[in-house]
C-alpha cells in the first residue's frame, strides 16, 4: 500500500507546515522544485500523493503536471495544488492537467488533512480495483487464447498435417502484420490488435472439420466436383463460428476469425474463393493469412505432394503460381521472411 | 512576553497559526525564526526600482505564501494585495503598498531576532 506524501515547495517553511501535518500517518518526502518532484515521483512508487506548489525555479507546478500527465502516472497518484496563487486560468490549467484538487495557502491544516486523506483512501481503492479487474483480464485472456487453440487442434485429428501448421501461421502472422505496420503508415496496428489477428489466424481452416475424409485426406488430385467441397471449409467455418455461444471468444478475436475464415482464400486480382473479392476488399488479415498459408503450404509435406524448399516456395508465390497478392504484401513478405524462413 | 505573545501584539493570528502548525508552538518559532532569511532573498523593492515587475511578482507571491502560513496577517495582506494590483498591471500601486509595510515588517523581524 502506497503511504508516501511528496511535499513540493520552494519555501522551507511551506514544506515544514505540511510535513508537521502528515508526519504521523505518512511517510514525508520533499522536492524544492519541480525538477526535483519528477525525479523523485519517476523513481518512488510508494508515492501515495503529491502536495504541489505551482510558483517554483526551475521547473513550476504546470510543468510537473505536463510531465506527470505525458508518464501517465497522473492517473494514479493524486495532485494536490497548495498555492498562494488564486489567478482564474492557472486554477483552471492546473484541473486541466489533472489536479484533483486546490487549496489556497494559508490552509487550515485540519481541513486539508481530510480532503487528502480521503482522496488518497478513494485512490487506494481505485487502484486495487484496477489490478484485481487487469488480472481477471489476463486470466480471460488465457483462456480465451486456450479456447482457440483447442478449437483449432480439433482440426489435427481430422488433418494429420494441420497442428503444427496452425501455430506456424500465428507465427507467420504476427510477423508480417508487424511488417506492414512498419512499412506502410496507412496501417497502424496496435500491439494489442496484432495479438488478436494471430490468434484469430489460428481458426482460419477450422472448417475443415466439416469435410469428408476422402476429399481432405486425399493422396492426389481433387476432381472439380471435390475442390468445390473442399472450397467450402471457408464458409464452414464461419458456421462453426456462428454457432459458438456468444462471449465464448472475445468479440474482436471471433470478428477477425469470421473474417479470416472466410477470405484467407480470396486472391488480389478477385480470382479466389468463396466471394470473389478484389483488392482492398480482402481485409489486411484475410491477405496476410492467405500468403502466410500458401507459404507453410508450399514448404510442408501434404499426403500429395513433397515439401518444397524456401527458394522454390517464395518464387512460387513471387511468380504467381499460387494466386495473385496485394504487392504491398508481398514486400512485407520479402522484408521480413526471414524471420520465419524454414 | 513570549514570542507568540509579541507577535499577537503586532496583529499576527498566531491562533490560527497554531491550528496550523497542529498545536506544535516550538515549530512554529522555528518557523518564525525562517522568515528573515526569507524576506531577506525575496526583497521586492529592488525589482520595482529595476522595473522587473515579474521578479516583484514572484517574490510578492513566495512572501504572500510563507506569511500567510504563518498568519503574520497584516503582511499577509500587503503581499496578498500587491500580488493582485501586479497581476493588474498596476506596479505604482503594489509599490506604494510595499513601501508602507516594509515599517511592519521591520518591526515583525526585530520581534523575531529579539526572540531568537
Amino acid at each position: 500500500m502506497k503511504n508516501t506524501i511528496l511535499i513540493v515547495d520552494d519555501m522551507e517553511i511551506n514544506r515544514v507546515i505540511l510535513a508537521e501535518g502528515f508526519k504521523d500517518e505518512y511517510q514525508i518526502v520533499e522536492a524544492e522544485n519541480g525538477k526535483e518532484a519528477v525525479d523523485i515521483i519517476n523513481s518512488n512508487d510508494d508515492i501515495a500523493a503529491v502536495l504541489l506548489d505551482l510558483i517554483m525555479p526551475v521547473m513550476d507546478g504546470l510543468d510537473v503536471l505536463k510531465e506527470m500527465n505525458s508518464s501517465g502516472i497522473i492517473n494514479h497518484v493524486p495532485v494536490f495544488i497548495i498555492t498562494a496563487s488564486n489567478t482564474e486560468q492557472t486554477l483552471v490549467d492546473a484541473y486541466n492537467l489533472g489536479a484533483v484538487d486546490i487549496i489556497s495557502k494559508p490552509f487550515v491544516m485540519n481541513f486539508l488533512k481530510c480532503r487528502i486523506s480521503s482522496v488518497i483512501e478513494l485512490y487506494r481503492h481505485r487502484n486495487e480495483l484496477e489490478e484485481v479487474v487487469a488480472e481477471q483480464v489476463k486470466t480471460l485472456n488465457r483462456i480465451n487464447k486456450s479456447m482457440v487453440e483447442t478449437l483449432a487442434s480439433v482440426i489435427e485429428f481430422r488433418d494429420c498435417e494441420s497442428g503444427e501448421h496452425v501455430k506456424r501461421i500465428s507465427g507467420i502472422t504476427e510477423i508480417l502484420m508487424n511488417a506492414v505496420n512498419e512499412m506502410y503508415p496507412e496501417y497502424n496496428y496496435t500491439p494489442l490488435e496484432i495479438e488478436k489477428i494471430s490468434m484469430a489466424s489460428i481458426l482460419h481452416d477450422v472448417g475443415k472439420i466439416a469435410i469428408p475424409d476422402g476429399i481432405l485426406n486425399k493422396p492426389g488430385r481433387l476432381t472439380n466436383e471435390e475442390f468445390d467441397i473442399m472450397k467450402q471449409h471457408t464458409t464452414k467455418g464461419c458456421e462453426i463460428l456462428e454457432s459458438m455461444p456468444e462471449g465464448i471468444l472475445d468479440k474482436d478475436v471471433y470478428k477477425y476469425s469470421y473474417d479470416i475464415c472466410r477470405h484467407h482464400h480470396e486472391r488480389w486480382d478477385g480470382r479466389g474463393y468463396p466471394d470473389g473479392l478484389k483488392g482492398e476488399e480482402i481485409s489486411i488479415w484475410a491477405q496476410i493469412v492467405a500468403v502466410a498459408d500458401v507459404y507453410d503450404a508450399l514448404t510442408s509435406p501434404r499426403v500429395y505432394k513433397a515439401a518444397f524448399t524456401h527458394e522454390k516456395a517464395v518464387e512460387m508465390i513471387f511468380n504467381g503460381e499460387c494466386g495473385t497478392f496485394n504487392p504491398k504484401m508481398l514486400e512485407a513478405f520479402k522484408q521480413s521472411m526471414d524471420k520465419f524462413k524454414r | 512576553m513570549s514570542l507568540i505573545d509579541d507577535l499577537k501584539a503586532l496583529g499576527a493570528n498566531t491562533d490560527e497559526a497554531l491550528g496550523r502548525f497542529m498545536g506544535n508552538a516550538s515549530l512554529y518559532e522555528r518557523m518564525l525564526g525562517k522568515l528573515p532569511p526569507a524576506v531577506e532573498s525575496n526583497q521586492v523593492m529592488p525589482c520595482f526600482e529595476s522595473g522587473d515587475n515579474q521578479g516583484a511578482l514572484e517574490k510578492a507571491h513566495t512572501l504572500k505564501g510563507v506569511t500567510g502560513n504563518l498568519s503574520l496577517t497584516p503582511l499577509y495582506k500587503a503581499y496578498s494585495d500587491a500580488v493582485t494590483l501586479l497581476r493588474d498591471n498596476k506596479p505604482d500601486e503594489a509599490k506604494e503598498i510595499i513601501e508602507k509595510i516594509l515599517p511592519v515588517q521591520d518591526e515583525f523581524i526585530a520581534c523575531i531576532e529579539k526572540n531568537k
